[in-house]
């Protein structure tokens, strides 16, 4: 294991700019092949909608004891090739799946990064298309979105204001996903907070799943508040004022070290 | 129906990049590019485009004589390759391939045409590993003039006449905005068949034949075969002030001065109306359909907003529009 250097640079491009996936790591034994034979495994009918990135970042489960629930390792990628689960792991010839295809991502040496990126509610994640420059500054899990210009705003207003909310939470109705920009737990209830109709530079333009309209949320038991663009470019604190209040409402917010048995989250 | 497309960087979302743009020391894969490729193709379907330029860059390195250890990266993804090509073909979009500038070849220098030469045969590869049909085309331009424009031009038919089957099957050529006009790019065809890529704004730029629009126009989109949709340029010239920013070394301040655009400049969206002229310059004379590739700074967005203004003023074009 290397200590984390920054050597990535790009062509034309900063290297801070050079794409990320972090993936979940959810098993020792994935650990130890990704540590000594530098690769991992996503199974194709389970891959990403951003599959593409320049280096490959571990989420680690609870499975990893005092490493879990965290980002503590990542690699270069070298490779990204299509290859059937008997050829990947051929000592498992007779597993169920074993003609089934994976995306084998070739990896250099595992690095530690500066610090842990802890998740602060044991979010249940699968992938966060991310950028160097992110993964390197992140607090938290919740730093690593790629989100439009309002939702990072509302995002940095929100921990100013050290208010814990979660990114990014999907929520699934039967063959529905909706997105939900911001998630707020809190002791009576959930409060969703969505930032409506992303501009022309977000990741709006039909990229995310459908957001949630009002009556699916509520009929999940969700308290809603939308602002929209030009609510969260002009009167932010307003914006901050009413999700303080619906907070307030639902009895505050829960103890951010409860585990909160979020769906698993993915990402565009 | 039209296809409207966009070349190659997508600026509608954050981070979905073209290809792997690594340096060579850190060893960048066409295999990446292929799953950037991938993440495109999913950001195409959802906002329902159907015809895109890919980056001559897709395999880093893989022509570049001084580094012989990228050479092999086809071969090492003829798998992925294929998986791409079938994304493609199941949701119909068009790819087409504009090498780099530096891919001259009718370059007098023997090893420069060579070279480009090779980038040549190995864009028609990659299109062909794909599994792609005929009208995933490389566009190159006629080249450099090179102080004797008949000799350039007979240069780049002697060329273009001895690269293989596969690759030139695979080639149009495109009028360029001052060097090789219509007229050049039909001299050519005349002589070996290539289809041409007509570009509008290439057109408005460099016309010393005087040609008419929609004659110029008719006689490119006659030249592509029957079952294979021509490919049009288009783009709005650049009319904005262009500011340049300098960093003066002494003060340590950064200097603003502005310059008229040139015509030859790209704007950053398509002029809806010249848009809409040039169809129906089409339309009215009865020409076959071809599909468009819009050659636009703002890409993607570009054509988004495009659809958006055909749709407020001109519905009914609009709908003939994907």
């Amino acid at each position: 294991m290397e200590e984390w250097r920054s050597d990535g640079q790009a062509e034309g491009v900063a290297p801070e700019e050079s794409p990320v996936l972090v993936a979940v790591m959810n098993s020792p034994r994935d650990f130890d092949i990704a540590c000594q034979e530098g690769w991992y495994r996503i199974p194709v009918k389970h891959a990403p909608r951003r599959l593409g990135a320049e280096v490959l970042a571990f989420y680690q489960t609870k499975a990893f004891g005092e490493e879990g629930w965290a980002i503590n390792y990542c690699a270069p990628i070298h490779r990204i090739h299509l290859v059937q689960r008997r050829d990947l792991l051929p000592q498992e010839a007779n597993h169920p799946r074993a003609d089934d295809w994976y995306y084998k991502i070739e990896t250099g040496p595992l690095q530690r990064l500066p610090h842990p990126i802890p998740s602060r509610r044991l979010r249940r994640i699968t992938f966060i298309p991310t950028t160097l420059a992110r993964l390197l500054s992140a607090q938290e899990i919740n730093d690593l979105w790629l989100g439009s210009e309002e939702e990072e705003r509302l995002w940095e207003a929100f921990k100013q204001d050290e208010m814990e909310v979660e990114r990014r939470v999907f929520l699934r109705e039967g063959d529905e996903t909706y997105l939900i920009d911001f998630a707020a737990y809190c002791r009576q209830g959930k409060v969703a907070i969505l930032c409506g109709g992303a501009g022309p530079l977000g990741e709006g333009s039909g990229l995310r799943e459908r957001p949630a309209a009002d009556y699916e949320l509520a009929a999940a038991g969700w308290k809603m508040l939308r602002f929209s663009p030009q609510q969260i470019e002009s009167s932010l604190e307003d914006c901050l004022a009413s999700v303080r209040q619906a907070i307030a409402q639902e009895g505050g917010l829960l103890d951010s070290a409860v585990e909160q048995s979020l769906p698993p989250t993915e990402g565009w | 129906m039209i296809r409207l497309g966009f070349p190659v960087k997508v600026l509608g979302v954050a981070g979905l990049k073209s290809h792997d743009t690594r340096r060579w020391q850190n060893g960048p894969h066409l295999s990446i590019s292929l799953a950037y490729l991938r993440d495109i193709l999913g950001y195409l379907r959802q906002q329902r485009i159907r015809f895109y330029r890919i980056s001559p860059d897709l395999a880093p390195y893989a022509t570049h004589p001084d580094f012989p250890q990228f050479h092999n990266q086809s071969a090492e993804c003829q798998r992925e390759l294929a998986a791409v090509g079938e994304m493609v073909r199941a949701d119909g979009v068009r790819l087409s391939v504009h090498p780099g500038q530096h891919v001259v070849l009718n370059a007098p220098e023997q090893e420069l045409a060579e070279r480009a030469r090779q980038e040549v045969i190995h864009q028609a590869r990659l299109l062909e590993a794909m599994g792609l049909g005929p009208e995933a085309v490389v566009v190159l331009h006629v080249g450099g003039v090179y102080g004797n424009h008949h000799a350039a031009r007979e240069r780049f038919l002697r060329q273009a006449e001895m690269l293989p089957l596969e690759a030139r099957h695979r080639l149009a050529l495109e009028n360029d905005d001052h060097r090789f006009s219509v007229a050049d790019c039909l001299w050519v065809h005349e002589r070996m068949g290539l289809p041409l890529a007509f570009d509008y704004l290439h057109f408005r730029c460099h016309n010393p034949e005087g040609m008419a629009l929609v004659e110029a126009l008719a006689s490119c989109l006659v030249t592509w075969p029957e079952e294979v949709t021509p490919k049009v340029h288009f783009s709005s010239p650049r009319t904005a002030t262009v500011v340049i920013e300098q960093h003066d070394a002494m003060s340590g301040r950064v200097r603003r001065r502005t310059r008229a655009p040139q015509s030859t400049q790209h704007a950053d969206y398509v002029d809806p109306f010249a848009f809409t002229d040039f169809l129906r310059v089409a339309w009215n004379a009865g020409l076959r359909d071809f599909d468009v590739m819009l050659e636009v700074k703002a890409r993607d967005l570009a054509l988004l907003r495009l659809r958006e203004e055909l749709a407020r003023f001109a519905p009914s074009m609009a709908q003939q529009l994907m």
